[in-house]
């Protein structure tokens, strides 16, 4: 089957890249219990907090991601900051 | 004083218990006074892996329920003198023991030998509890599939949670043709998804077959090249360092052997 797939240029992933990419999610849903839900309110929470500090954060804006680097999981968040004026608060 | 070493694996079938015989009758080959332990109480099964079954007359909850002394349960080996068993009873269900009696038992244990080794069951309930109990460490195994490796990851997560350490991991079954196919998990990406130390790769063989229909560990076998894999995890225990088998895609097992006995002669 994969043969004929291939020669006919429909290629697939290899199924090992598959299932390492479906663990990798599997894995942060279990070690975390970080559902779509609750990224979402993580991040309306994280602009309400960083709004007291810096002027104009947007919760749209917020990227937050789970990393895994150097043998630790990271939660990514970026962050874009508009400047304003001081007072413009 | 033993250190108590308990083998696990959240998913069942992955090999915790031919794992188990193995390394500790590698153990004992090399001099270690081993105990080994079926902690799988109702479902008894490391007694005819390690082709035991006819001797059996006590078992773990005969000594816990005080019924025969600990001495009186332990099974010897057939060919090692310091290697024995403490059977799983077959009768009883998995709640006859508790983590405290699984503490105790190890405690009486532990001056006598020098490694004990507890197969735990599949699961992460009250037996798996009971195994990890009294654990110096854990040694998890995993094969290279997906539900393996979740479960696997669980059982980190669990083993970190009652203060055991950051266990230490065996990718049993690794098919080198499949991996290098693109086919199979290898064992980089099942230790960049789990984050934990390797101490073992086991490649898939049908010797395990052979010598478990027989009830002989496969590190008695020359030609397994799973048995050469897990005397040298049991070697990694003792604290050698030993590198891991080249199982990168070979033409052949036959050919990797002869290419074996090579090396050794030069």
């Amino acid at each position: 089957m994969s043969f004929f797939r291939e020669l006919f240029g429909g290629r697939r992933e290899r199924s090992a890249e598959t299932a390492k990419k479906r663990l990798m999610m599997v894995l942060v849903d279990d070690r975390y219990k970080l559902t779509p839900e609750l990224i979402e309110q993580m991040k309306l929470e994280l602009a309400e907090v960083l709004s007291r500090y810096l002027p104009h954060v947007d919760a749209d804006q917020i990227e937050v991601s789970l990393l895994h680097e150097d043998d630790n999981d990271r939660l990514h968040a970026q962050i874009p900051l508009r400047r304003g004026q001081h007072g413009d608060v | 004083m033993a250190r108590v070493i308990t083998i696990t694996s959240g998913k069942g079938g992955v090999g915790k218990t031919t794992t188990t015989a193995n390394l500790g009758t590698a153990l004992a080959m090399r001099g270690g006074r081993v105990a080994v332990i079926d902690a799988d109480i109702g479902l008894r099964n490391l007694d005819v892996v390690m082709g035991l079954e006819n001797r059996i007359v006590y078992d773990i909850v005969d000594v816990v329920e005080g019924r025969c002394r600990l001495r009186q349960a332990l099974i010897k080996d057939k060919r090692l003198p310091e290697l024995c068993l403490l059977p799983a009873a077959q009768t009883r269900d998995k709640d006859s023991v508790n983590p405290e009696q699984m503490v105790d038992l190890l405690a009486q244990l532990r001056p006598d030998f020098d490694f004990v080794l507890v197969d735990s069951p599949a699961g992460i309930e009250g037996g798996f509890r009971n195994a990890i109990a009294g654990a110096d460490e854990v040694i998890i195994v995993t094969t290279p599939e997906v539900s393996a490796v979740r479960d696997a990851d669980r059982i980190v997560g669990l083993v970190e949670a009652a203060e055991k350490g950051t266990p230490r991991l065996i990718v049993n079954r690794i098919k080198p043709r499949l991996v290098s196919r693109g086919e199979m998990l290898s064992v980089e990406d099942v230790l960049e998804l789990l984050a934990i130390d390797l101490i073992g790769i086991v490649p898939d063989d049908e010797t395990i077959v052979t010598s478990t229909n027989r009830g002989e560990a496969a590190v008695y076998d020359q030609t397994s090249l799973a048995g050469r894999a897990f005397l040298n995890i049991g070697r990694r225990l003792n604290g050698e360092e030993v590198p891991f088998l080249d199982l990168s895609d070979q033409p052949g097992m036959i050919e990797r052997l002869f290419g074996m006995f090579g090396r050794r002669r030069s």
